[in-house]
């Protein structure tokens, strides 16, 4: 097994980034993701990362990031990673396929999406119950669906449902939606947007498919889709288990160079404190080339 | 020769990753974009029993979602 200089766990904006700096510091670089992108593979739009004037969708810019790393040649393992572990000065990375060894890791392994965790969720998902609004939204042109979520990613799940379905509930938990204005007032100008505000959904109904929820304000809504946008849990553990440090918010703490608490293991994205906790393409972005230059300083320490 | 459809929305991006994978390892297949399509959209979640996409019908065998290690399984990729 070689021993390459870096190794970067996880392919969306922090990862890919990383991978650009790192192998124009000519690092040895392997990049071990499932998919370049990564859940920005999912944004119907992007309004905010610069380059991309007007609307981007994540699927077109994810395709930029690749081209980008296959012209600087980097070396894409399109696997899962399950284990981290050091042993020496030496990080050993087990995935569902094989075994890599790596002086230095960057941990860009982002986040999974949270889920509701009510009963109905788990037995109707794929049967109207959904976490992909770009994917299965189309499905439901002409009928009643919903959106459990308060924030931007809920909103834009909204938005695009109306385009095509007969009617869309929002159900927020707080009494004030937390999405950006422009979006809210898009929704509210919306006649086919009915905001619920202040209400929890309790159970997922239905039989061979979903057909309706129930909220606890007593009230029962017939819908056949149901789409969860509740945000997204970071994917800490495998990290932990190496040894770093949590801090804020449950995640993973970093220093200003994107140092955690085990020497030669750095993270970067929407699983570490770097970035205030606001999750952007643009944040990622930042930090991964924050990453990528502090791991070149500390090989050439060494 | 086998038989595969591949069952789609315009602005699904596991759609379209299938799409590519296949189009990689120069096989064809007949695409079928749900969100035209009313009569093809019920065709699928009859088959699928799932209202999700992408659907890939390899000579009857379903796969539901992007599943790469499923498809080359049964293309022997």
């Amino acid at each position: 097994m070689k021993t390459v200089d870096v190794a970067i766990l996880g392919g969306g904006p922090a990862g890919a980034t990383a991978a650009v700096y790192a192998l124009r510091y000519s690092l040895s670089t392997i990049i071990i993701s499932e998919n370049i992108g990564g859940w920005m593979r999912e944004a119907p739009m992007i309004s905010n990362f610069p380059s991309a004037p007007g609307e981007i969708n994540g699927l077109d810019l994810s395709a930029k990031f690749k081209e980008q790393l296959n012209e600087l040649k980097a070396e894409i393992v399109e696997e899962k990673v399950i284990q981290v572990k050091k042993v020496g000065n030496i990080f050993y990375i087990k995935t569902n396929n094989s075994e890599y060894a790596a002086k230095t890791v960057i941990y860009a392994l982002g986040s999974e999406k949270r889920k509701l965790n009510v009963p109905g969720e788990t037995e109707f998902f794929g049967k109207g119950v959904s976490a992909c609004v770009t994917c299965d939204g189309p499905l439901f042109s002409g009928r009643v669906v919903g959106v459990v979520g308060g924030g931007d990613s809920a909103a834009v799940a909204a938005l695009m449902l109306s385009e095509y379905a007969k009617e869309v509930h929002l159900f927020s938990k707080e009494l004030e939606l937390r999405s950006k204005p422009s979006l809210t007032k898009r929704m509210i100008n919306s006649d086919i947007i009915k905001i619920h505000k202040g209400v929890s959904i309790l159970k997922i109904n239905g039989e061979k498919f979903l057909n309706s929820v129930n909220l606890d304000n007593k009230k029962e809504i017939e819908l056949q889709g149901l789409f969860i946008e509740v945000g997204m849990i970071p994917t800490t553990k495998i990290a932990q288990e190496v040894g770093v440090k949590i801090g804020k918010w449950g995640l993973i703490e970093v220093k200003e160079d994107m140092a955690t608490a085990v020497p030669g293991f750095f993270a970067a994205g929407d699983l570490t404190t770097g970035s205030n906790r606001f999750r952007q393409i643009a944040t990622a972005v930042g930090e991964g080339a924050i990453a990528a230059n502090s791991t070149y300083e500390y090989l050439r320490a060494k | 020769m086998t038989k595969i459809t591949v069952y789609s929305t315009s602005s699904c991006p596991y759609c379209t990753m299938a799409k590519d994978f296949l189009k990689e390892n120069k096989i064809e297949f007949e695409g079928i974009n749900v969100q035209e399509n009313q009569e093809a959209a019920q065709e699928m979640v009859k088959k699928s029993g799932q209202y999700g996409v992408p659907v890939i019908d390899i000579d009857g065998e379903i796969i539901i979602g992007f599943d790469k290690n499923r498809i080359k399984e049964l293309l022997k990729l």
